[in-house]
């Protein structure tokens, strides 16, 4: 007996996860921990903007975070990274608004950073990480406490869960039941910041059907996004031009690609 | 020509000269000299080293060049990657970084090659300059097999007897054991190159010591720049100049717009 299409349970069906960039700004409340991938979800963070939230804590790095303390969401800052590379050694905002007393910093570190991210994946109240040890980052960062291995009394680093309130992430395409797949990578960090925050909300060049998604369940780097938000285009122009469509349009054919090379 | 060669340009030779067949090159943001370096090294004496690019591994030994980049993803450079990898998995066999190498800036250095990539000021609260943050360099330096401290300028503002903060640990407060006495596995940092000399470090005390002064640069103008007292080897020696080939190759093969010249 094959299901037919429209096949109901109990008379529901299930639920679509599509919304707009308005709605998905508006999961953003003020106060909250918000994280940030890369590439980053422009568009996303434009309507947060736009609504003027307030006194995030922002997981990110770069020019997206810049803009964000820019705008005045920002009251602290995760913070690994926050320069532009080759000629911005600092993001003007960044440094500006933290030498000014305006916005804290958590200090830390990439490795740092995704242990984090990774003891709130696993509901764990530490994970262990040794990069830091001996420098001046548990000083500055209180939360990071050295300590022994009850093991072999190594000295490490116990580093707290980093739980995001809200992720926003840029990603190649999706179904409408939150399976998300990146094409050409899955972004810097995006899986981390995926599984540790309450909810995720992706934003897709395409949405694509649930048999396309079907195909392919290997190429599914997101099993469960909580909202798509359909953003052609949507990472612009913070991701430089060339990687942007390497990783986010590798449908497009060169001979397409070079109208924007 | 080997008379005519920019600072840049030599630095980049002496930590080609540096770095050995087989190794693995870590290359973070935003260091043009480091960028030529690897290249130079790979090309001319290294088939077999891997090189990687904020994430991009890659062995580019068949190429005749590869590409400077502009910034930081460079298409024209990660497109010959072989494999990519993101801010957290990069750090999933940190137990078989022996063979790796890595090259770090900093704000400050001390006397122990500890150095600072967080700010500078007394308050951590009410820092006078905000420095970039530690990227991943205190698990890099932590891992690596050995990495060198590479700097665009050599001043008494930035080499203090005491980093305001420490963002990777080098030498710490000194002594062969220095590291072991925290637990660190990797091999520390082995030269520090500037555009007046290059430094190593004591065996003893891994105390900072005068290696060799780039041609035309004298002792007394390092000690000048220098906000801590230089041990030196007797007799210091002078850097030695690139050669033509070197030169040659560096600016053929690797760096043929002049990025390094500018």
């Amino acid at each position: 007996m094959a299901y037919e299409k429209g096949f109901c349970v109990n008379g529901t069906e299930r639920q679509p996860r599509i919304i707009d960039e308005v709605e998905a700004a508006s999961w953003v409340q003020n106060g909250m921990t918000l994280a940030v991938g890369s590439p980053a979800p422009m568009a996303l963070l434009r309507h947060l903007i736009r609504r003027g939230v307030k006194d995030l804590t922002v997981i990110d790095s770069g020019l997206s975070l810049d803009l964000l303390i820019a705008a005045g969401c920002v009251r602290k800052v995760v913070s690994y990274y926050a320069g532009g590379g080759f000629g911005v050694p600092v993001a003007p905002s960044f440094r500006r608004a933290v030498e000014r007393g305006e916005i804290e910093v958590w200090e830390c570190e990439e490795g740092i950073l995704t242990t984090g991210l990774q003891a709130a994946a696993q509901a764990l109240p530490f994970l262990p990480w040794r990069g830091g040890v001996g420098t001046s980052l548990p000083e500055v960062n209180p939360d990071l406490k050295v300590f022994l291995d009850p093991l072999n009394g190594e000295t490490l680093l116990a580093v707290p869960p980093l739980k995001p309130d809200v992720t926003l992430l840029h990603a190649a395409a999706a179904d409408a039941y939150g399976n998300v797949q990146h094409l050409g990578g899955p972004g810097w960090i995006d899986l981390f910041l995926y599984r540790a925050a309450d909810r995720t909300v992706v934003q897709v060049e395409r949405v694509i059907a649930n048999e396309e998604i079907r195909a392919n369940p290997w190429a599914t780097t997101i099993a469960g996004a909580d909202a798509i938000v359909r953003a052609p285009y949507g990472s612009l122009s913070l991701s430089q031009l060339s990687v942007y469509f390497r990783l986010c349009l590798p449908s497009l054919s060169l001979s397409q690609l070079s109208v924007y090379l | 020509m080997p008379n005519d060669y920019s600072l840049q340009e030599l630095m980049a030779i002496v930590l080609a000269r540096d770095l050995k067949d087989g190794e693995v090159l870590r290359v973070g943001v935003a260091m043009p000299v480091v960028e030529a370096a690897v290249r130079l090294a790979h090309l001319r004496h290294g088939p077999n080293m891997e090189l990687i690019f904020l994430g991009a591994r890659m062995n580019v030994a068949h190429l005749y060049s590869l590409p400077m980049p502009a910034f930081g993803w460079d298409r024209r450079v990660v497109r010959w990657a072989e494999s990519y990898s993101d801010t957290g998995h990069r750090f999933e066999r940190l137990k078989d970084w022996h063979n790796h190498v890595f090259f770090i800036g900093g704000v400050q250095v001390d006397p122990y090659g500890n150095t600072n990539l967080i700010g500078v000021g007394p308050d951590y609260h009410q820092l006078r300059f905000r420095g970039p943050g530690s990227v991943g360099t205190p698990t890099l330096s932590t891992h690596v097999g050995r990495y060198y401290i590479v700097l665009n300028s050599h001043t008494p503002r930035i080499f203090v007897e005491r980093c305001d903060y420490i963002s990777s640990y080098g030498w710490g407060t000194g002594g062969a054991d220095a590291r072991r006495r925290v637990g660190l596995p990797g091999g520390g940092p082995k030269y520090c190159v500037t555009p007046l000399c290059v430094m190593d470090f004591a065996d003893d005390t891994k105390r900072l010591r005068l290696h060799s002064l780039h041609a035309g640069v004298s002792e007394a103008e390092v000690r000048a720049q220098t906000g801590f007292a230089l041990q030196t080897s007797t007799p210091i020696a002078t850097t030695e100049p690139p050669s033509a080939e070197e030169l040659h190759t560096l600016r053929t093969r690797v760096d043929p717009t002049g990025f390094l010249r500018r």
